[in-house]
């Protein structure tokens, strides 16, 4: 029904003495019934671009079609969208009733009893039924947030529009309305667009993830692919938790040569041909803490977390996040030989931070999601 | 406190490991080096501290001067008006109220006033005085008047500043807030020469696109109007002033969410921004109501309560009764009757603009 297209977006911002540049030139496509995420750092441009398709802000170049229906120029109110906000908006004078209400009432011609219907409907949907006659400063910020999912569902827009809707929830809260969002999403059909600046909502989330950063669209992708084949240093970088370990080495012949001694034999130098200094990246989780090994790091601290336990150790300066099974648990302060396998291994241009070689191991849980289906 | 920067090191340790970048450690250097001073400040601080005796119960002795104020200057003339107006007032006070004599010390309080118990003939004599209901009405009518016409005109000028495509915001805003550090007496007396009626601007630029002179200070009619505009004049602005600061607090996502919601400028006023602005509103109707109810600078000065009495306001009455009849008896009545009627207005305005 509607999918949105965006095309060659351009968001300047004239504060009169200069301008800023918001977004640019970000063309993205978006199909009917997909969860796309918008992720990035703050200030990359992503609330801007929600707030250009929400038609909150003017366009300053480029188009907006939600389906075949080009909406670039259109008013909030005549693109058929709901917005969740990031502080939920409620209006403070109106109880829950009138908060969901308030859209049909004024742009639908709906009885009172057709809304009051509808209204009812949607509560209970979201089990806020018996809050519907409160007014929102006696909520908790969960049911602020399902009173605002109310308010956005109500309406059956073409397009979901979220601003980081669960960025002031308690951790707990947050990841259980993750997979409620996530349901819900799936259960309704409906195209949606969701910001957020926490990368582990946008890998959860995300049927595709758009990474930002500066304004310029780096990577969309399904969050697995963006994670194992990062077009640049910032996406890998930004994507995974703990974050990619990365340190200059220089390249000498199939040999990389990094800080305090560390070095590494590859069996493909390939990639890295034609460069004298290249960054390596390697995930948390690719290294091994193993018997005997050329390269050494210093054990700072050990993070026990029960399932798995963090190592954050120093390679002459450099620091590495290793995330290794309960069972390995070094002494802090000594000394320890890791490895890693090529296939894990990432390597981006040293001055352009390009992916020159991603990760290219087999996942074993693929055959955990066959039986799935 | 070497010890305890070691703690804190070993525990910021693992913290700072994690915590990447450069901008940490720069602001945690900084700290560190104006420490020493701040420290030495600290300790000379506590050992004052230690070193000062503790009185028993000094909190009253610090907020003594408050009340013992209060009771001279507030307090106590609030009770003498109410027990004077049970009173008629016979002259100044002769003889002592309350004396004691300590050999070489001799305190004496003098009795204020003589006067003499009438309960409560003020009150009764008040109902029946065509001069306050002459005054009540006036007061009334400007009122019902001004303060609606006063406060419409400082909503529609804080819309108006406060919206975006708006610019020289400062300029308009200091400008029409301008008139409220004009002395009383001073701005009282321009409106009295602009509105004269041989003489005034108004009339000469009336008469010069062909319009008869009014006779702005000698009929009751325009007499009230002139009172309204000079006071409309004066507080307008102030009252924008307030208006715009509880603009200004209304949260745009509101608006935005409104937007989305479907509404037009319209219902966005009157669903997002009319709500929100309920308490500051009350606010100013409140304090506009309390202040037109105690007009008294702008008539004496500018009509002198004329043309005969149809400008006089309650205090103008209270004021003549006190300090030009000296009927202090009667007009302590009239006051405790003015408060009262202000009280209850405030209280009404409250329970009906303060439910949520």
């Amino acid at each position: 029904m509607s999918g949105i297209n965006i095309s060659e977006l351009d968001k300047v911002y004239d504060s009169g003495t200069e301008n800023v540049v918001a977004v640019k030139d970000l063309s993205v496509e978006i199909d009917h019934g997909e969860f796309l995420v918008l992720v990035g750092p703050s200030g990359c441009g992503k609330s801007t671009t929600l707030r250009c398709l929400a038609g909150l802000e003017d366009v300053t170049d480029g188009s907006i079609r939600f389906g075949d229906v080009d909406v670039t120029d259109r008013r909030a109110s005549e693109r058929d969208v709901a917005m969740v906000f990031q502080n939920y908006a409620l209006y403070p004078h109106m109880t829950v009733r009138g908060n969901i209400g308030f859209g049909l009432k004024l742009s639908t011609k709906l009885t009172g009893d057709e809304i009051e219907q509808k209204v009812e409907n949607v509560a209970e949907m979201l089990g806020i039924s018996e809050l519907l006659n409160e007014k929102p400063k006696s909520l908790s910020g969960g049911q602020q947030q399902r009173v605002a999912l109310g308010r956005a569902i109500v309406r059956e827009p073409s397009v979901f529009l979220m601003d980081e809707p669960l960025s002031n929830l308690d951790a707990k809260l947050r990841s259980d309305m993750r997979t409620e969002l996530q349901e819900l999403q799936a259960d309704l059909d409906v195209t949606t667009v969701y910001v957020t600046h926490d990368q582990t909502e946008a890998m959860a989330m995300g049927d595709r993830i758009a990474v930002m950063d500066g304004g310029v669209l780096q990577q969309v992708g399904a969050p697995e692919d963006v994670y194992r084949s990062p077009v640049n240093q910032f996406v890998a970088d930004f994507i995974g938790s703990p974050s990619i370990n990365l340190f200059i080495a220089d390249v000498d012949g199939a040999t990389l040569r990094g800080p305090g001694g560390f070095t590494y034999e590859l069996a493909n130098p390939e990639p890295v041909a034609g460069h004298d200094r290249v960054s390596v990246g390697v995930r948390p989780e690719d290294i091994t803490v193993v018997e005997a090994g050329q390269n050494t790091a210093d054990v700072t601290v050990v993070e026990p977390m029960g399932n798995e336990n963090f190592l954050y150790m120093e390679m002459a300066g450099h620091e590495l996040t290793a995330r290794v099974a309960p069972a390995v648990r070094p002494t802090e302060g000594t000394h320890v030989p890791f490895d890693f396998k090529e296939a894990a291994l990432y390597l981006f241009n040293a001055e352009t931070g390009d992916a020159l070689k991603t990760k290219t191991d087999t996942v074993d849980s693929a055959v955990v999601g066959t039986t799935e289906d | 406190m070497a010890t305890s920067d070691e703690t804190d090191d070993r525990v910021g340790q693992a913290y700072r490991r994690r915590l990447r970048g450069a901008v940490g450690r720069a602001t945690r250097r900084s700290r560190r080096a104006a420490r020493p001073l701040w420290d030495r400040f600290r300790f000379a601080r506590q050992d004052l501290t230690a070193a000062t005796p503790t009185l028993p119960r000094v909190a009253y002795i610090f907020i003594a001067p408050f009340f013992l104020l209060f009771s001279a200057f507030l307090a106590f003339p609030v009770f003498y008006t109410l027990y004077l107006s049970f009173f008629e007032y016979r002259g100044v006070g002769q003889g002592s109220l309350f004396w004691i004599d300590l050999g070489p010390l001799y305190l004496e309080i003098p009795q204020i006033a003589q006067l003499e118990f009438i309960g409560l003939g003020n009150y009764a004599r008040l109902l029946s005085n065509e001069l306050f209901w002459q005054s009540m009405f006036n007061t009334s009518y400007i009122l019902v008047i001004q303060v609606p016409l006063m406060i419409g005109l400082a909503l529609a000028l804080a819309l108006a500043l406060n919206a975006s495509f708006l610019r020289l915001k400062g300029v308009f805003r200091t400008a029409i807030a301008l008139p409220v550090s004009a002395n009383l007496v001073a701005y009282s007396t321009v409106f009295l020469l602009l509105f004269n009626e041989q003489l005034g601007f108004l009339n000469y630029a009336l008469a010069g696109v062909g319009l008869g002179p009014v006779p702005w200070l000698t009929d009751a009619f325009w007499a009230r109007n002139t009172i309204i505009a000079a006071v409309t004049w004066r507080w307008t602005g102030y009252n924008m002033i307030i208006l715009l600061a509880g603009l200004q607090t209304i949260p745009q996502q509101l608006y935005e969410a409104a937007e989305i919601d479907g509404a037009n400028r319209w219902e966005k006023f009157r669903y997002v921004t009319l709500p929100q602005l309920k308490p500051v509103f009350l606010f100013v109707i409140v304090l506009s109501t309390i202040g037109t109810f105690k007009l008294f600078a702008e008539p004496y000065v500018i009509t002198g309560g004329g043309p005969t009495n149809s400008t006089i306001t309650i205090v103008q009455y209270i004021y003549r009764q006190a300090f030009v009849n000296f009927n202090l008896g009667y007009a302590s009545a009239l006051t405790v009757v003015f408060v009262v009627i202000v009280s209850v207005f405030s209280v009404v305005q409250i329970k009906i603009g303060g439910e949520d």
